[in-house]
């Protein structure tokens, strides 16, 4: 866990963040978003001391990130950014084994380490262990970035704007890898992009900032797009709002309606799909009523009404 | 080939010349590269050291090679002394310029990945920013090098026993001939040549993956 305790950074008289309190919990993503100059990288930043708070302090679990040695708290830190900084003279493998080596391990430990990680990461040490980053795509690049931040197994993740730089295809591939890479490794991730639909895709919480390093509202996507605490807050989620929630809650956690007696209906729909699939069925549907089923048991009804209620 | 039987003629007066002109240039390179290579690095951290030293060395460039290496001589006596101390000055400025903008010229967002997996300063400048900015530095010492090779010859004016003296001997004299000339003349360019290709050929072997390399 991450806390920030009133963390305020100045730089002469303007604030880039002010007075931000917040946690991060163990094991979940959480995505600083909002426009530039909103204090977000600052905010990253000072996680790993890469700049350091004016006021406030930041605790990583009971540690205060301000005790230690800054160097020995960076190697505890995994770190992606959006540049990936690859170094141009290593080659994939000797990338991926800087923080080990940074840590001293030895090099039969070091070798299976970097193996175990380019799998994990999609890219097989044989074909790509021994090639320099200017042989690599974009997207591979930002993988060996990950895989270099792996490096030692920190707990805590920090990702700078790591798919920015990178074509929507290829970076809905990247979002699709961190998340099925999450499930394997579940590291306390904190995640920095100015897009917003990203951090609602992949964050478990979301803290918008806005300018002037202001935390305008920190929580889980489908509250933050069902109740904005403000109209900054509104305006940055942008257009369909209601919509876009609807692809974040599955129908297995909503109320569904009985079936009362009425006809079964012939449309039906697994209770793993989210409500925006299941309103698309609804939609389908002839009567508007769609069956929700898990495995071979029903579950109850779906339609536009406990829709609706659901998303309220 | 006249020239080349005056060579052969006079091997017993010109080897010692050729040795002295090699050390001369060894020991002004070995000391200029140690020490233009630390003063560039702190002239990459440092905005304001890199203005001064730069200035200085630029200044310390536009004093006629004669004119230094008489004044210097004042101090350390005549013969080989004032020419090392004088040519090492000259090698100063393009090692300590190429040495500041090969690491300046490292990518921002290399360095700050390196700090940020927490290398300690001396570990990116020794494990990233120095490795990367190897050829822009080899650059500066190729320059550095050929130039010395070249402007040693001035030093017999000081009393130096190198390549200049059979092209001083024959200005000098009413019986210099051109061949006496041009035996001075081929040894330094054969040094500065061979100096240049075997720089150049590291330079581009150390530059794969690295930043772009320096024109020259």
């Amino acid at each position: 866990m991450i806390t920030f305790d009133r963390v305020t950074k100045r730089y002469g008289s303007t604030e880039a963040v002010r007075e931000l309190s917040l946690e991060v919990p163990s094991g979940e993503i959480v995505m600083f978003v909002g426009p530039s100059g909103c204090g977000k990288t600052t905010s990253l930043k000072m996680i790993s001391r890469l700049i350091e708070p004016t006021s406030g302090t930041i605790h990583i679990d009971d540690t205060d990130t301000a005790s230690v040695d800054i160097n020995e708290l960076r190697r505890s830190i995994g770190y992606v950014i959006q540049q990936v900084g690859l170094f141009p003279h290593y080659t994939v493998a000797e990338n991926v084994a800087t923080v080990p080596r940074l840590a001293g391990w030895d090099k039969p430990r070091i070798a299976a380490r970097v193996d175990e990680l380019l799998d994990l990461v999609g890219l097989p040490a044989a074909d790509y262990a021994r090639r320099l980053p200017a042989e690599l795509s974009g997207g591979e690049r930002q993988r060996v970035g990950v895989a270099r931040a792996l490096g030692v197994n920190p707990n805590i993740l920090l990702m700078d704007e790591p798919f920015g730089a990178i074509d929507p295809i290829a970076r809905e591939r990247l979002q699709n890898e961190l998340l099925r890479l999450q499930q394997v490794v579940r590291k306390t991730i904190v995640f920095v992009t100015h897009d917003i639909d990203e951090a609602i895709r992949l964050g478990d919480r979301v803290a918008l900032f806005s300018r002037g390093g202001t935390l305008e509202q920190y929580a889980t996507p489908a509250q933050l797009l069902a109740r904005p605490a403000s109209s900054f807050v509104a305006d940055f989620l942008g257009e369909g709002r209601m919509v876009r929630r609807l692809s974040l809650i599955k129908v297995r956690d909503i109320e569904l309606a009985g079936l009362d007696g009425e006809r079964s209906p012939a449309e039906r729909v697994d209770a793993d799909v989210t409500l925006r699939d299941a309103l698309d069925a609804v939609l389908r549907a002839r009567d508007g009523r769609v069956l929700v089923v898990e495995g071979g048991t029903t579950l109850g009804v779906v339609d536009a009404d406990t829709i609706r209620r659901a998303s309220q | 080939m006249s020239t080349l039987r005056y060579i052969v003629d006079n091997w017993d007066t010109l080897r010692p010349q050729v040795l002295d002109h090699l050390k001369i240039v060894g020991i002004c390179v070995l000391v200029a590269a140690a020490a233009g290579l630390l003063l560039g690095i702190v002239a990459a951290r440092s905005d304001r050291f890199a203005a001064f030293i730069l200035a200085l060395t630029s200044i310390i460039l536009t004093v006629p090679s004669f004119a230094l290496f008489g004044l210097l001589s004042i101090w350390v006596g005549l013969g080989d002394p004032p020419v090392i101390v004088g040519l090492i000055l000259y090698a100063l400025l393009p090692i300590v310029r190429n040495t500041r903008e090969g690491i300046v010229a490292v990518d921002a967002a290399v360095a700050e990945a390196a700090r940020g997996m927490g290398m300690t300063s001396l570990q990116v400048l020794a494990r990233v920013e120095l490795p990367l900015a190897v050829p822009v530095i080899l650059a500066g010492l190729r320059q550095a090098t050929v130039m010395v090779v070249a402007i040693a010859t001035v030093g017999a004016a000081v009393g130096a026993n190198d390549l200049g003296q059979p092209i001083f001997a024959a200005l000098t004299r009413d019986t210099g001939t051109l061949e006496q000339v041009l035996a001075g003349v081929l040894p330094v360019a054969l040094i500065g040549i061979v100096a240049d290709v075997v720089l150049a050929a590291a330079q581009r072997g150390l530059s794969k993956g690295r930043v772009a390399v320096a024109a020259t």
